[in-house]
């Protein structure tokens, strides 16, 4: 049978990969979107 | 032609981009130094004689539990604002919330399967507030695939806020309906009280988690109004490309 | 439009609905078929025990009341979405709520007959008593149906002009139907014991709040689910 250890470990493990694993997701999303806004208005500029 | 604001440029003023600001940074920075420090802390803090070293997953589960459920009362809050003023930005925040709510919901309900297990022997207990947990998850999962399979903006903010307000007020009636369901068939409850030496390094993770979830929050919610920006430049775009054929 | 306006286009809404004939004899046919299968699927997977299955028979029965309703709200809109009739319906002065409350009392009508069938055939199926069930269970019956019906309705509204709907319309109204599916399965199962505890009170109270919070809430709210 699996010691305590295993089962705390297994929660803080799986809560900080989790939060991290968001917090990155995010940071991805901002980035991604900080281009894209970046992309059209120079399209915009270059059309009008 | 030029020298107006164009809809497009009000619709954008309108979600308040501006950089992000010191707070916000503030509260990142902070947030994560005071998580890593709390949970350092509740980690080592010294076992319990009922419960043995596993009240340390106490630590992690109970604020993950609690600040979970600003993600469904944000979305709420959110939700009704947008209803009262329509304004995208208030659509935007809510959907933030339920998003990060979900990602916190979730993980409560693994870390409460966790600590089930060697508590009680099983993975899974029928208690009111995992329950409650995973109900509150399938609602926030049923708003977000509305959100992703509604294409039209405004209809999609619409009815995600009818859709949320709704789920929020089913979130709390399920929570009352299934300890009242609970006492009926299982007189002994196991709560989780906490006792008294644990209270301090408890109410310091809480902290500190709260300022995790408002990082997070603030930080996803500046992605949804930068990509709604995109989205309404590309729509901008299109018509302009579309104008200069229709001459 | 007054009041007695408001009331006079939900009736003649709701029985235009129920009197297109062809459409409605056909889905009703079909649920209360599917209804009937499940209620035999759900003996083959519990029984075949008698006591088991009678354990189980609250549970199932409001479950399969649940699952084949559900196609009702699938098909409620489709009319209106194929003949564009929603669009017109919506250009009329008049309340949105008027809308609503015609397809509420539709689709409150439709399951109601739906069940004059399937409650006797679980009753036979289960071995139910129904001389305690009776006449306890109709209230149980109406209430948790309103419930359904009106959280069946709304999403509905959405669900139905979504390419998804058959995936989205269940994910959302599942959930929310959970308060009624507890109260009514403990209510019946209450009834069927004779009620030793005298819970019947808690629930009928949880089913009435819950059908008055959610009728006002959906009420309040349709109008932003329809305009466009």
């Amino acid at each position: 049978m699996p010691s305590e250890w295993n089962y705390i470990m297994a929660a803080y493990g799986i809560t900080w990969v989790v939060l991290i694993g968001y917090g990155i997701h995010v940071v991805r999303r901002l980035r991604a979107a900080r281009r894209d806004n970046e992309e059209m208005r120079r399209t915009l500029e270059v059309e009008s | 032609m030029n020298s107006t604001e164009t809809p497009v440029d009000a619709a954008i003023a309108e979600l308040r981009l501006g950089a992000p600001s010191r707070w916000l940074w503030g509260t990142t920075i902070v947030g994560i130094l005071a998580f890593i420090g709390t949970q350092i802390y509740g980690f080592t803090t010294p076992s319990s004689e009922e419960m043995g070293n596993l009240v340390k997953i106490m630590f992690v589960h109970v604020p993950t539990a609690e600040i979970s459920f600003l993600g469904v009362l944000l979305m709420f809050i959110a939700s009704v604002l947008y209803l009262v003023r329509r304004q995208e930005r208030h659509d935007l925040l809510g959907a933030a919330g339920a998003e990060v709510g979900a990602v916190l919901t979730a993980l409560t309900l693994v870390q409460g399967s966790i600590w089930g297990r060697p508590t009680w022997g099983v993975w899974w207990t029928w208690d009111a507030r995992l329950t409650s947990e995973a109900v509150m998850l399938v609602i926030l999962v049923g708003y977000l695939a509305l959100r992703a399979f509604t294409e039209d903006s405004g209809r999609r903010a619409r009815w995600s806020a009818a859709v949320a307000i709704l789920g929020a007020l089913n979130a709390v009636i399920v929570y009352w309906s299934v300890q009242w369901w609970r006492t009926l068939h299982q007189p002994h409850s196991s709560p989780m009280t906490v006792a008294r030496p644990y209270r301090y390094a408890l109410r310091l993770n809480d902290v500190s988690m709260l300022l995790i979830f408002i990082a997070l929050v603030a930080w996803r919610y500046r992605a949804a109004k930068l990509e709604r920006a995109a989205e309404l430049l590309r729509e901008e775009a299109a018509l302009k490309q579309g104008g200069s054929y229709a001459l | 439009m007054g009041m007695r306006g408001e009331i006079y286009r939900a009736t003649s809404l709701a029985l235009k609905d129920l009197t297109t004939e062809r459409r409605t004899k056909a889905n009703f046919n079909a649920v209360v078929f599917l209804a009937g299968l499940m209620l035999l699927l759900f003996g083959f997977a519990l029984g075949p025990d008698a006591d088991a299955l009678r354990n189980a028979a609250a549970g199932v029965l409001w479950l399969t009341v649940l699952f084949s309703g559900v196609q009702a709200f699938h098909r409620s809109y489709e009319v209106e979405l194929e003949t564009g009739a929603l669009e017109t319906l919506l250009s009329y002065p008049g309340s949105r709520k008027a809308i609503f409350v015609g397809k509420l009392l539709a689709n409150l009508a439709f399951i109601l007959l739906v069940e004059v069938i399937v409650v006797p055939v679980s009753a036979v199926l289960y071995n139910l008593p129904m001389g305690r069930l009776f006449p306890g269970l109709l209230p149980v019956l109406f209430l948790g149906t309103l419930g359904f019906v009106t959280l069946g309705t709304f999403y509905g509204a959405m669900a139905s002009r979504l390419r998804a709907r058959d995936v989205l319309l269940p994910l959302l109204l599942f959930p929310m139907l959970i308060p009624v599916l507890v109260a009514s399965v403990e209510a019946t199962s209450a009834l069927m014991v004779g009620d030793v505890m005298g819970e019947m009170a808690s629930w009928i109270g949880l089913l009435v709040a819950f059908d008055v919070i959610f009728l006002f809430a959906a009420l309040l709210t349709f109008e932003t689910v329809v305009e466009e």
